[in-house]
């Protein structure tokens, strides 16, 4: 009986973070999200990718902080993933650093992104462009292929 | 006996959990059934106008297309193309319908969007990838008709339906449209609720299984210890106590053994040989009955209970069990050590008709008296009960003498016992009675047998004895005789008692004890001293019914009882039996030797009452003189 007891205990805390929700909300469209972008940072970035997202929520630091180091600035981090509008980007500098974003309008009007991950149409959607891929020296592995789009831009 | 339905076997419990769990996986497995049903018929109901619609405006696009050679390139170009396409593809959009957009797949297989019915941010750009999730939609290629996407992993029931437009017979374009439906997504949140539901309640009955599993066979194994008896290795009087209440008594019949002279083998070679000759009994036992049908207990130091099982009405094979077992111990050899072997016998009462009884205390109570009977017959013989014996109706149950101790109905009747020179009345004899709720009064035959070597006997030996203290305080002239078992002689409690009613005057002198002489008081090894102790304390001493049994006149010259009571059976036979006469002669002649008063009991008539008279018997008892009656002194 005692083991029995002791047998379902230790299932249910190794299960435990499958409840989470029964406590917290808890978003799976930003968990997707953040394996995707870990995925893409991981391909982009031979060295240890550190993340910093501008005004970061607390679910995002949660989620995020599972698949990331996270950085506390965009100057002590080397993948920036912009979701939101911030001014600190503007300031922050180039070097070094991979700028990402959510938004598809956003990264054909910024020449610093150079990719986006996007829901469109309630899909996940991943754009790169490969001047930009090219300028920054990066590789994707060939599965990417169908991501990278030629646009011409000078 | 009436069958008992309560479920008591854990595994019973098993097999209705097992049938508990089967019908909760066969109601789960028809939700799930029923999930795809409900959600098939609902897609076809709610999807018919949508299809229908989105096909007309595919026709419409098709339409504004008609003068174009190039679709892709006329769209992507003209922008008042595009936005009469947008215009039509926005009548589209409903509550359910989400998304409603024009695609085409260029030369390296991407989806790009041409037109889009969504405003502001959501709205796609002229040529803006479009990243697919089912390969379904390359389909529309090859069969050139709608097809229907379902997407079943998604929480939200949603679908897209893909419209093909046409060019030269050739498809071009993709109309899309993704909707959901809201209905289903009710109705499937629903049944989602009740396959939680049922799926739980099966995790729970499974879990509440395998506790039961190891619960019962817990139950079992220890069952299996409290239910052995460890010496015999037969079943113990906890395994009686459980069954007595589920076994159907039509389906046996029941035999109680007793071994002979047991504690003459205890006395003689110590406990050590009589634990062994039990050993031995039980194992005999155990290979002489049918291991399947039979059941064998010990109830109680040399006494064992055998339930022998009636196979298709067929008492005789039955009872064959119980002979096999008593011929097998009587001529097994029963060694002491390696070389010595004593004879063992056994004495049976079998009750033949235990389905004639209440309950399974009345059953045993008839082949007990069985076997009280064989061992009065001397032993090492069967005797059985068939339900045809009139004792049997008239015998009171252990509940009944109980209610009536508990109710105060025990009485005494006294019987006057006549000096013979005098024919003035010397002593009274106590005899028990009990007065039924009717009035009615039971005599001790049908009393003691239900109570032998119970506690209740030695109770009702208690009462017996207070109420006579009672009536010897109330008149200080009478004398009263009590009638004292063997086991009344050794209880510590009877010897305490009298020796509080010694304490005092004029009580011990005028209470005589009448004892049985059996060979119980003669093997037990306190009783000669109490008896002595207690002729000590004043009281008088009758040896009871002398000459029926164990007469023992050593053993009569050790305690130098005061008086001796010969046995009625004798006297009965005086006048015609010169056995009896010379065996009464000879009585009365060691008495007045030993100094030893004499008390002729079945004083019936007047010849017997002279004969005795001639012999010099000091007393008589009988009804020439008085029956028993209640206390009235002065009749």
């Amino acid at each position: 009986m005692k083991i029995i007891i002791l047998i379902l205990s230790i299932l249910s805390f190794a299960f435990s973070s499958q409840y989470t929700f029964l406590i917290k909300e808890y978003d799976k469209e930003i968990d997707l999200e953040a394996k995707i972008v870990a995925k893409i940072a991981k391909s982009s970035i031979k060295d240890e990718v550190r993340l910093f997202i501008p005004n970061i929520s607390s679910m995002e630091k949660k989620v995020y902080s599972k698949y990331f180091t996270l950085g506390d600035s965009c100057k002590s981090s080397n993948f920036i993933f912009v979701k939101k509008a911030d001014d600190s980007i503007k300031s922050c500098p180039k070097k070094d650093k991979l700028f990402f974003t959510n938004n598809y309008r956003k990264l054909l009007s910024d020449k610093k992104f150079y990719g986006a991950f996007f829901w469109n149409k309630s899909r996940p959607n991943i754009v790169f462009i490969r001047k930009r891929l090219d300028i920054n020296h990066i590789k994707l592995p060939e599965s990417y292929a169908q991501f990278v789009e030629s646009f011409n831009e000078k | 006996m009436k069958n008992k339905t309560f479920v008591k076997n854990p595994i019973q419990v098993i097999g209705i959990t097992l049938v508990v769990s089967l019908v909760l996986i066969l109601l789960l497995l028809g939700t799930l059934k029923l999930e795809d049903r409900i959600t098939k018929r609902m897609l076809d109901v709610s999807t018919f106008d949508v299809i229908s619609i989105a096909q007309n405006n595919a026709k419409a696009i098709n339409e504004l297309l008609k003068d174009s050679n190039n679709y892709i390139e006329d769209i992507s170009n003209k922008e008042l193309l595009q936005q009469q396409i947008e215009n039509n593809l926005r009548i589209l959009i409903t509550k359910n319908i989400e998304y409603a957009y024009v695609v085409y797949k260029d030369d390296k297989g991407t989806f790009r969007f041409l037109a889009d019915a969504s405003t502001s941010e959501d709205k796609a750009l002229v040529n803006q990838k479009l990243d697919i999730d089912d390969s379904k939609w390359f389909e529309i290629y090859d069969t050139k008709k709608p097809i229907i996407i379902n997407h079943t992993l998604l929480h939200q029931l949603s679908i897209t339906y893909l419209v093909p437009i046409l060019y030269d017979n050739e498809v071009e374009l993709v109309l899309v449209i993704d909707f959901s439906i809201k209905k289903v997504e009710d109705v499937n949140k629903i049944i989602k609720l009740m396959k939680n539901g049922i799926f739980g309640i099966i995790v729970i009955t499974f879990i509440f299984l395998i506790i039961l599993i190891i619960q019962a066979i817990k139950y079992q194994s220890v069952k299996r210890t409290a239910y052995i008896d460890k010496l015999t290795n037969v079943h113990n009087r906890n395994y009686l106590q459980e069954l007595e209440e589920f076994i159907n008594l039509d389906d046996y019949i029941l035999a109680t053994l007793d071994i002979d002279h047991f504690k003459k083998v205890n006395d003689t070679y110590g406990h050590d040989i009589g634990d062994k000759i039990l050993k031995e009994v039980a194992k005999t036992i155990l290979q002489t009955i049918r291991k399947k049908d039979d059941i064998a207990i010990r109830y109680g130091g040399e006494e064992f209970i055998i339930l022998a099982k009636v196979l298709r009405n067929d008492h005789l094979s039955a009872l064959n069990v119980i002979e096999r077992v008593f011929r097998s111990i009587q001529e097994k050899k029963f060694f002491i050590n390696k070389k010595d072997f004593i004879d063992i016998t056994v004495s049976i009462g079998v009750n033949l008709v235990p389905q004639k009884s209440k309950n399974f205390s009345e059953a045993f109570k008839f082949a007990d008296i069985s076997l009280y009977n064989a061992k009065n017959k001397g032993r090492n013989t069967i005797e059985i009960y068939n339900g045809k014996e009139e004792i049997n109706n008239s015998l009171m149950s252990i509940n009944d003498i109980k209610e009536a101790m508990d109710e105060n109905r025990l009485i005494c009747y006294y019987q006057a016992i006549v000096d013979n020179n005098t024919s003035e009345i010397s002593h009274y004899e106590a005899l028990l009675r009990i007065e039924t709720k009717n009035g009615e009064i039971i005599t001790p035959d049908k009393i003691l047998p239900a109570i032998k070597g119970t506690f209740i006997l030695r109770n009702i030996t208690k009462v017996v004895l207070n109420i006579c203290h009672k009536r010897l305080l109330e008149d200080d002239k009478i004398k009263i005789n009590v009638n004292l078992n063997p086991q009344d002689i050794v209880n510590d409690s009877i010897i305490n008692i009298l020796k509080d009613y010694a304490a005092t005057e004029n009580i011990a002198n005028r209470l005589g004890l009448e004892i049985v002489e059996s060979e119980d008081i003669i093997i037990c090894n306190n009783a000669k001293e109490n008896l002595l102790m207690l002729k000590k304390l004043g009281y008088k001493l009758f040896i009871d019914d002398f000459g029926s049994g164990y007469s023992n006149f050593i053993y009569l010259a050790e305690i130098k009882t005061n008086y001796i009571k010969i046995d009625g059976a004798i006297i009965k036979r005086v006048l015609e039996d010169d056995v009896s006469f010379l065996l009464v002669k000879s009585i009365v002649a060691f008495a007045k030797e030993s100094n030893i008063k004499v008390v002729a009991e079945y004083v019936s008539s007047k010849e017997i009452f002279e004969k005795i008279q001639s012999l010099g018997i000091e007393y008589s008892q009988g009804y020439y003189f008085y029956k028993p009656m209640p206390f009235e002194p002065s009749k």
